[in-house]
């Protein structure tokens, strides 16, 4: 179910002050106008980087993530490359029924121009809920040297990923961040039905050869696990544009597969906190 | 040797284990119970993909049919009450293992006819002699199955049984039939069903008492004052009749519901999370329950009124009713659990048809702030604090808090926080069926009832109903659509106290 709009507002070179004051003014504005009773629920702060070119995908995403995972969203669009340095901001209250109230959650798209980028890590924390875990989303290829990296991995209590959108799999980078944050990557919530499907096929897999292909990042994780989990060398993977393994010679019937939504996707990635080695078995494995 | 090597490749994989291979034969197959609640059940599993890979459904009952017919009218049933959306896939998979039988159950021939369907299903689904059966039967049937199932039980695989409630109709009948079930059966393969078990809010008081630091240390006497209980329906009878009438509201809904609420409020944390450490500290509430007398449990009966603007009948009135019928559909009580924990804390229970809503709610009330220094300020608006949980509908609890009304002045309010699930966990809730009957598969028992339970249960109606058969009550004495008759308010009046606001 699509969100409500309930109040809106724009600003021009703000003040994170401004962003605060004018966010309990929409807040206060919504429970006046609201017929329901307007309940503000959060789970997290859900915070995503998201270069322009992203932007539109990230907000179909972020419209099918709130209602399960009601959250201040901020979205955080670096434009460094332009010559004034400010931050400009559109908020937003957006609502949903729920029962016999409206449920409301906040979204604070902050456009972060010329030297205001170089920094996020300073403005996303004045506006984290207390108490509440970061959930940072990382869309598009990281530049993993990058201060902006840096800085929000640093912040954030889960990151997540989707190596499909890299233009190189840059792996070994990435896994220099298990040790500072749990990390989650949308391509392998994508290979899960194959992980259970070839799970099935113990204990003869392990000695059986073992081709994967795929798409390359869900493709070179799948074959990245077998060869953690199994301990044993994996054939490099072939590009296609559908997983698919043969096993001994014969190719396996691909899993029965529940489609998901980008939304849906994101959402199993923020149902989980703790680290996960398997994942970071297998991305090490993969590199 | 590998084969008895852990499997790596199910490291990591958050999938829920799944059931060994089994055939779940349903006693009262055409029933509605299998319409509205098994079967949707069932298919939400199977979309889940969390029912055995090897399984299969065996439908029995009285009325005539074939395999095809059987599947035609569960299809139907998964199309109008499941909660998932019909996938035909799903569907195909599930109907592919499911048979049916047509049979008297008192009747060897049927019988064996269903032992030879089942040894069919076991060659062609590879169930390897696992079963399932769940009775969905009225109780007079369940002492014949049981004897049948025990006769024709098998050396190789499993047999569990599923009761549905009720489970006897008094102390007497229910040590009898627990008798007869221990001289076939293990304890571990008998699951008494109460369906609130499944529910996630009755699993979620146990998480709010034993995950949450901050409740446990005033779970007790010192800091509430008492509980109550509802559990309230706006609907009548709904042509139950001939098992209302036996039943009365202290068998439907007292003996199991509402006695199973209170041992989970009441309980001390289990040592673990398993059936027997669970069960082991319910039964000790369910031990220490009492009444302080006749005069502590109030019963009812409603007459004509109004739900929801409609007119509705009296319950003597509804069709298959004893016209002077004194079968009580309200039962408001005072318990006390004679424990340390709760000693002098009165537990105040009320349940029945055909009230103003339907409603389950647990109210923990706190005692009041010892010296409030804004007693004239809040003189008509601060009340105790209470800790609500809505066990349905609208899941989830909320807190009730003094708040200082913006101002100049010091003007205390009553405030709600509310932690509803529907607004934080945007997910459909499993229904308790689903929980329940995968719990059974896989040989689980903490959410059903054990023998000791049931038995001390059945010990405390039968405490209730032998102080009814000495008089004759004056039914009816509430209007369909109101809260009970005024004895129940009179209840917790003497005490000082009021149920609560609705």
């Amino acid at each position: 179910m699509a969100p409500t709009l309930i109040e809106d507002w724009s600003g021009h070179d703000v003040t994170i002050g401004e962003v605060e004051s004018e966010l309990a003014r929409l807040r206060a504005t919504s429970a006046e106008e609201g017929a329901n009773t307007q309940q503000r629920t959060s789970v997290m702060t859900h915070v995503a980087w998201v270069p322009p070119e992203w932007l539109d995908a990230a907000e179909r995403t972020l419209e099918g993530l709130a209602e399960r995972h009601p959250s201040r969203t901020v979205i955080l669009v670096p434009k460094p490359e332009e010559s004034e340095s400010r931050i400009d901001a559109d908020l937003s209250v957006r609502c949903f029924a729920a029962a016999d109230r409206a449920v409301c959650g906040e979204v604070i798209e902050l456009h972060l121009l010329g030297d205001r980028a170089m920094a996020p890590a300073s403005i996303v924390l004045p506006l984290a809920i207390s108490d509440l875990p970061v959930f940072l989303r990382w869309r598009g290829q990281p530049d993993f040297a990058g201060a902006q990296w840096e800085q929000l991995v640093g912040v954030a209590d889960r990151v997540v990923v989707d190596s499909s959108e890299w233009d190189e799999l840059r792996y070994d980078e990435l896994s220099s961040a298990f040790e500072r944050t749990a990390l989650s990557d949308i391509a392998w919530s994508r290979i899960f039905d194959w992980r259970v499907a070839l799970a099935g096929y113990w204990p003869g897999i392990r000695e059986q050869e073992i081709r994967v292909r795929g798409p390359r990042a869900e493709a070179s994780l799948l074959r990245g696990w077998l060869a953690a989990q199994l301990h044993r060398a994996v054939r490099p993977v072939e590009r296609a544009g559908e997983l698919g393994v043969r096993l001994g010679g014969e190719e396996l019937p691909s899993p029965r597969t529940e489609p998901r939504s980008p939304s849906d996707l994101l959402s199993a990635e923020l149902d989980h906190f703790a680290r996960d080695r398997i994942y970071e078995a297998a991305v090490a494995a993969a590199v | 040797m590998i084969a008895t090597e852990p499997n790596p490749l199910y490291e990591g994989l958050q999938i829920r284990r799944r059931p060994s291979p089994c055939a779940l034969v349903i006693f009262g197959a055409t029933g509605d119970l299998t319409q509205r609640k098994l079967m949707p059940a069932l298919y939400s599993l199977a979309y889940r993909r969390l029912l055995p890979e090897r399984f299969a459904i065996v439908g029995a009952a009285r009325t005539e049919g074939t395999d095809d017919e059987f599947r035609e009218r569960m299809k139907d049933a998964v199309q109008r009450f499941a909660r998932d959306p019909f996938r035909q896939d799903v569907w195909d998979e599930l109907a592919a293992g499911m048979r049916y039988c047509g049979l008297e159950f008192d009747d060897d021939a049927g019988e064996d006819e269903l032992a030879q369907v089942l040894r069919e299903v076991d060659a062609h689904r590879g169930t390897q002699g696992n079963r399932l059966y769940y009775f969905a039967v009225p109780p007079s049937a369940i002492e014949m199955l049981v004897r049948e199932v025990a006769e024709r039980r098998q050396d190789d695989g499993w047999v569990r049984l599923i009761i549905e409630k009720p489970f006897g109709h008094d102390l007497e009948s229910a040590r009898h039939l627990n008798e007869l079930i221990r001289e076939h059966f293990d304890e571990s393969e008998v699951f008494r069903i109460d369906h609130y078990l499944g529910k996630e809010t009755v699993q979620n008081m146990l998480a709010l008492r034993f995950a949450n630091g901050i409740f446990e240390p005033i779970w007790n006497r010192q800091f509430i004052d008492h509980v109550q209980i509802t559990v309230s329906e706006s609907m009548g009878i709904e042509g139950r009749a001939a098992f209302y009438e036996r039943a009365g509201a202290i068998r439907d809904i007292f003996q199991n519901h509402l006695l199973q609420l209170v041992a989970i409020t009441a309980m001390e944390p289990p040592s673990d999370f398993t059936a027997d450490s669970v069960r082991n500290e319910k039964v000790k509430v369910l031990h220490s329950l009492h009444t302080p007398g006749p005069k502590s449990v109030v019963r009812g009966q409603y007459g004509r009124g109004f739900i929801e603007g409609e007119e509705v009948p009296a319950y003597r009135e509804e069709d298959g009713v004893d016209p002077v019928s004194e079968t009580e559909t309200f039962v408001a009580a005072k318990l006390y659990v004679d424990n340390w924990r709760w000693a002098d804390t009165p537990y105040y229970v009320r349940m029945g048809k055909r009230l103003p809503r339907r409603e389950t709610t647990i109210a923990i009330q706190f005692k009041r702030a010892p010296h409030p220094p804004f007693a004239e300020a809040a003189a008509e608006g601060l009340r105790p604090n209470v800790l609500l949980i809505h066990v349905q509908p609208n899941e989830g609890m909320s807190l009730a808090i003094g708040a200082k009304v913006p101002g100049l002045g010091v003007s205390i309010r009553t405030v709600h926080m509310d932690f509803l699930y529907g607004s934080t966990f945007r997910e459909g809730l499993p229904e308790a069926y689903e929980r329940l009957v995968l719990d059974a598969m896989l040989g689980d028992a903490t959410l059903f009832t054990r023998a000791d339970e049931i038995e001390e249960q059945w010990a405390i109606v039968d405490a209730i109903t032998a102080a009814w058969k000495r008089d004759r009550p004056s039914f009816p004495n509430y209007p369909a659509g109101t809260w009970g008759p005024p004895s129940a308010d009179d209840l917790l009046h003497r005490d000082g106290r009021s149920w609560r606001r609705h």
